[in-house]
């Protein structure tokens, strides 16, 4: 888990030219996660799509890959570590971060084993996620 | 029944000799520890309603049971500690607990009782009693502060008992079961017996009663005349219901329980059975509140749409208008004036359609309405100066700005040239230019950005207009309307102009702070410390300010203030965020506050942090009266230290820490205790304690009310007895001064890696604000002297740890100071101006002493 530092947060949207945007894949079976990051990705420059049930998200990522997936952890139907493995597989380039309200340390451990970016427990601070999908643009290239 | 653990050793405990100090202290020491996880908590759900967190219902559940859990632990410390059952205490704790379980369990527990609430009590916190165009309205007036009709509403709680009496809210259920589960069948003979059954049902007495009385006060015993609007649950909400339900208009007061009946059976229209069978809503038990309103005596009335639908002006707002009352203009049977306005100041009129108006509907005085011919003169002329289109238009964007959507306003202006509004609901067309497409992404990516990635965000959203800057102490009565305000410093003072700003910048500021509260009340999007805006913000420069990305742009990003009014979901209308409101009624409002007033009891705890306060407070009494009166369990006899300063010290001497030879009169001589003897050197030499400091000119400040308090606080009758618990390097010290409450904790003198202290400070009589501010200052005096701090509301903990031990007994020095210094200074806070100085005198002060002492 990273600490909180809001301070040394990555500078906001620039006046790139890059027409390209960052993708992000939101799945949360809380509705509330997903009507709040959404727009929040959205308005910040990104192109976003969020899901409530893993099937529909699953479906949508075995359709087209996206930049960057936020998940959480406990969902019914399929959990998100299994839901994460099987985006590793179809793009070993996309950067996971998850989001877990049930954040212990062995959950963060096995979620770092299978490749993820970044773990935020929950709640987080809006301000915190787009520090990590931000340092995931930088280090992945994906802004000038 | 089991015998929980608790009392099994209370019942161990009465056979048993006295149980050593060593154990008991222990307990206290652990009620104290939990005391504090549960403060901590309290405060951390408080800042959950802030907009800066995500957290879904999992967080909700699971911090009430964690505190659920700790408050009742607690209690059973307490009652361990004490030997006591405290049967009060364990039931205004399960009240309470139980209150929040209801909370939880979705079954809103309506936290009034009442039939009926008053308009001006209502706001959306109340929304299950009032229904939603109610509360609506509340917000509007409560709020907002603008003219609305006098009223009342009938709660929703009223509703269900009637409903409950006359043995039809199982039958509405099953109705309503049966048609989901048919698809329909049968529907519009099932909605007229429903109706009828509910036009026909005898109101329970009270309900009659208290609605008949309630009705006649609002008429003036019958002079006015009344309208009745429903006000059901989810009504203008995400689902609409728009127009399904009935209003009844021009009702006499006399004639409002038969026009309450009316409205309530409308609940269960065809119409409205049909849209929730549609819409999925089967499961959900509807609710009726209605509202009752006083008629206004309208000169012109019509309605606004803060976006004009036909899409041919991206940035206009469409008003109609017309003569007398406005039910024939919401009908569209009247011919109106229409006017398309520009939705920025200065709000431009763009075209004025003037229609021939040769009828008007009103009042008529005999009771109902009657229409009546318009005046020759009056036909063709517009009904609205440019004047009136103009505040009907700024109030229209500020009820925009507020409820987050595109609005549908009903409005009315009276004989006396009042504007008044009837009611705002979304608009169900949605702008055209609204819809959320790529190129709102784009223009957020193109923007200039002038400041970025530094501030907090106390209100979140996106706000455009020019800045102005507003200076120390600057008159702000002239502040223009629609402007960002930006200033060095966040101040409460600020609230009087919010109404007319866009959003709030400050270089300096804290998110708990009382502007951030005004803000987040009136939605006005705010950043604070925000570093250089002062500094790179020119005055009446055009930005747009994104609070939740904390960046502010060059210009005005169209594209991301419509999308603004488009939020699929506003947040603070989710389950999630009124939820955590509700439970936090019963959780953190302090409302025990005296130790010393009668009503400092169990049963008076209302809350847990009621619960909480109440603990300690009887914990530190406890161990005061253990030692003093058991003298036999404790190592060292307890003392009454006389000290130079008033401070009604008891001191409990657990290992070396005072002089072996001293006698039962203990004084500060005698102390070996390091840190306590640091400490009450800080209060002494520091010379802070004085009630008028010397070096700050307080001139006006220092009213008549300052010094009465200063001087009561110095007399030692109000200083109640405070606790120390001591060894040669161990300090916990409990200070009650006035209604200061300080908590020190510290370890100093073994190795340096056990060095720590703990410091808290809470508690004032002033008001909110200015606690706040003292929190503030204490919490950048703590900061200077390397202490990690968190400031919730206007409790600060400070805590440092691992310092050589030299540095940290002048810590334990600057305590004292800092201790004796704020004791005299709330009343004085009335500006962040002032705890800027105080906390620059503050420094001055304490390096002066340092160096004379070195």
């Amino acid at each position: 888990m990273i600490p909180d530092t809001p301070d040394t947060r990555a500078p906001g949207p620039d006046a790139s030219t890059e027409r390209r945007r960052t993708s992000i894949l939101i799945l949360d079976d809380e509705p509330i996660v997903c009507k709040r990051l959404k727009p929040f990705f959205q308005k910040a420059g990104y192109e976003a799509e969020a899901f409530n049930q893993p099937a529909e998200a699953l479906a949508r990522v075995e359709e087209r890959r996206f930049d960057v997936v936020i998940t959480d952890l406990k969902m019914q139907g399929l959990d998100g570590l299994a839901f994460l493995g099987k985006v590793k597989a179809l793009y070993p380039d996309t950067d996971v971060i998850v989001i877990t309200g049930f954040a212990t340390l062995e959950t963060a451990r096995e979620s770092f084993r299978k490749g993820v970016f970044d773990f935020v427990a929950k709640p987080f601070k809006l301000t915190k996620i787009l520090d990590g999908v931000r340092r995931i643009e930088k280090e992945r290239g994906l802004v000038p | 029944m089991q015998l929980p653990v608790w009392m099994e050793c209370l019942v161990w405990w009465r056979k048993k000799p006295p149980v050593p100090f060593s154990v008991l202290f222990k307990k206290f020491k652990s009620i104290l520890e939990r005391n504090n996880a549960i403060l901590e908590l309290i405060a951390d759900m408080g800042d959950k309603l802030g907009g800066d967190y995500i957290y879904d219902r999992q967080y909700i559940f699971a911090s009430c049971e964690k505190l659920g859990d700790q408050v009742f632990k607690l209690v059973s410390d307490l009652s361990l500690l004490c030997q006591r059952k405290n049967v009060a205490l364990f039931n205004a704790f399960e009240g309470i607990q139980h209150q929040i379980a209801e909370e939880l369990a979705g079954r809103r527990t309506l936290s009034r009782t009442d039939h009926i609430l008053p308009l001006a009590e209502l706001t959306h916190d109340l929304v299950d009693e009032g229904g939603n165009k109610m509360a609506s309205i509340g917000d509007i007036r409560n709020i907002l502060g603008f003219a609305v009709p006098e009223g009342f509403v009938i709660t929703a709680g009223a509703y269900f008992e009637a409903m409950e009496q006359a043995g039809l809210r199982k039958l509405a259920a099953e109705t309503t079961r049966r048609l989901c589960g048919n698809g329909g069948q049968g529907l519009v003979e099932e909605a007229r017996r429903l109706r009828q059954a509910i036009l026909t049902m005898a109101l329970p007495k009270g309900l009659a009663r208290a609605v008949e009385q309630a009705a006649r006060h609002l008429s003036g015993n019958g002079r006015e005349m009344l309208a009745v609007r429903s006000s059901a649950w989810g009504e203008d909400g995400e689902a609409s219901f728009a127009g399904m339900y009935e209003s009844v208009l021009g009702v006499a007061a006399g004639d409002i329980p038969a026009a309450y009946q009316q409205v309530l059976a409308s609940l269960f229209c065809e119409e409205a059975l049909r849209y929730r069978l549609h819409r999925d809503q089967c499961g959900e038990e509807p609710a009726m509140a209605v509202g009752v309103m006083r008629m206004v005596d309208a000169a012109v009335s019509g309605g606004l749409y803060t976006y004009a639908p036909l899409g041919e002006q991206d940035q206009a707002m469409v008003v109609s208008a017309a003569w007398g009352l406005g039910k024939p203009i919401v009908d569209g049977t009247a011919e109106t004036d229409t006017f398309l306005l520009g939705r920025d100041p200065p709000h431009t009129l763009f075209s004025a359609d003037i229609s021939t108006k040769s009828s008007k509907l009103c009042l008529d005085p005999a009771g109902g309405t009657r229409t009546l011919d318009v005046a020759p003169e009056a036909r063709d002329v517009p009904c609205l100066t440019g004047d009136q289109l103009d505040r009907l238009a700024r109030t229209a964007m500020n009820l925009e700005r507020f409820f987050k959507r595109p609005l549908d306003v009903e409005w009315a202006i009276t004989t006396s040239g009042d504007l008044v509004i009837l009611q705002a609901r979304p608009l169900s067309i949605r702008p055209r230019a609204c819809a959320l497409r790529p190129d709102v992404a784009e223009a957020a990516r193109d923007a200039p950005v002038l400041l970025s990635g530094k501030g907090i965000t106390a209100m979140g959203g996106v706000a455009s207009g020019p800045v102005h800057l507003v200076g120390e102490g600057e008159d702000l009565s002239d502040f223009p309307y629609g402007a960002i305000l930006v200033a060095r410093h966040s101040s409460p003072r600020f609230a009087k102009v919010m109404p007319k700003c866009r959003g709030i910048i400050t270089d300096v500021g804290s998110a708990t702070g009382h502007m951030a509260t005004i803000a987040r009340e009136l939605r006005v999007p705010a950043l604070v410390g925000a570093g250089p805006a002062t500094r790179t913000l020119r005055q009446g420069q055009e930005i747009t300010l994104d609070a939740d990305h904390v960046v502010v742009y060059a210009g005005v990003v169209e594209a991301l203030c419509r999308n603004e009014l488009v939020r699929e979901d506003v947040f603070e209308e989710s389950w999630e965020y009124r939820t955590l409101k509700r439970v936090l009624r019963h959780v953190s409002p302090l409302t025990l506050l005296d130790p010393k007033s009668e009503a400092f009891r169990p049963e008076n705890c209302k809350t847990f942090h009621d619960i909480a306060r109440y603990v300690h407070q009887r914990a530190v009494d406890k161990l005061i009266t253990l030692a003093e009166t058991h003298q036999e369990i404790t190592k060292g006899a307890p003392r009454k230290l006389d000290t130079k300063l008033p401070l009604g010290l008891t001191v409990i001497d657990v290992e070396g820490g005072l002089d072996p030879a001293a006698g039962p009169g203990a004084d500060e001589k005698d102390i070996r205790c390091r840190p306590l003897k640091a400490i009450l050197e800080g209060m002494n030499i520091s010379g802070m304690w004085e009630t008028n400091p010397v070096a700050v000119d307080m001139g006006s400040f220092m009213s008549s009310l300052t010094r009465t308090v200063g001087a009561d606080m110095a007399h030692p009758a109000r200083l109640g007895r405070n606790l120390a618990v001591i060894s040669k390097e161990y300090l916990n010290l409990h200070l009650r001064l006035g209604y200061h409450f300080t908590v020190v904790d510290a370890f100093l003198g073994g190795s340096i890696n056990d060095n720590v202290i703990y410091f808290r400070f809470m508690g004032g009589v002033t008001d909110f604000t200015r606690r706040s501010r003292r929190a503030s200052l204490v919490a950048a005096v703590l900061e200077q002297f390397d202490f990690v701090v968190e400031i919730k509301g206007d409790m600060v903990t400070g805590r440092v740890k691992k310092h050589p031990t030299r540095a940290m007994l002048d810590k334990m020095f600057m305590l004292g100071g800092l201790i004796g210094y704020t004791r005299q200074l709330d009343a004085k806070l009335d500006s962040d101006e002032a705890g800027q100085r105080h906390l620059e005198h503050f420094f001055n002060r304490i390096a002066a002493v340092k160096e004379t002492r070195e």
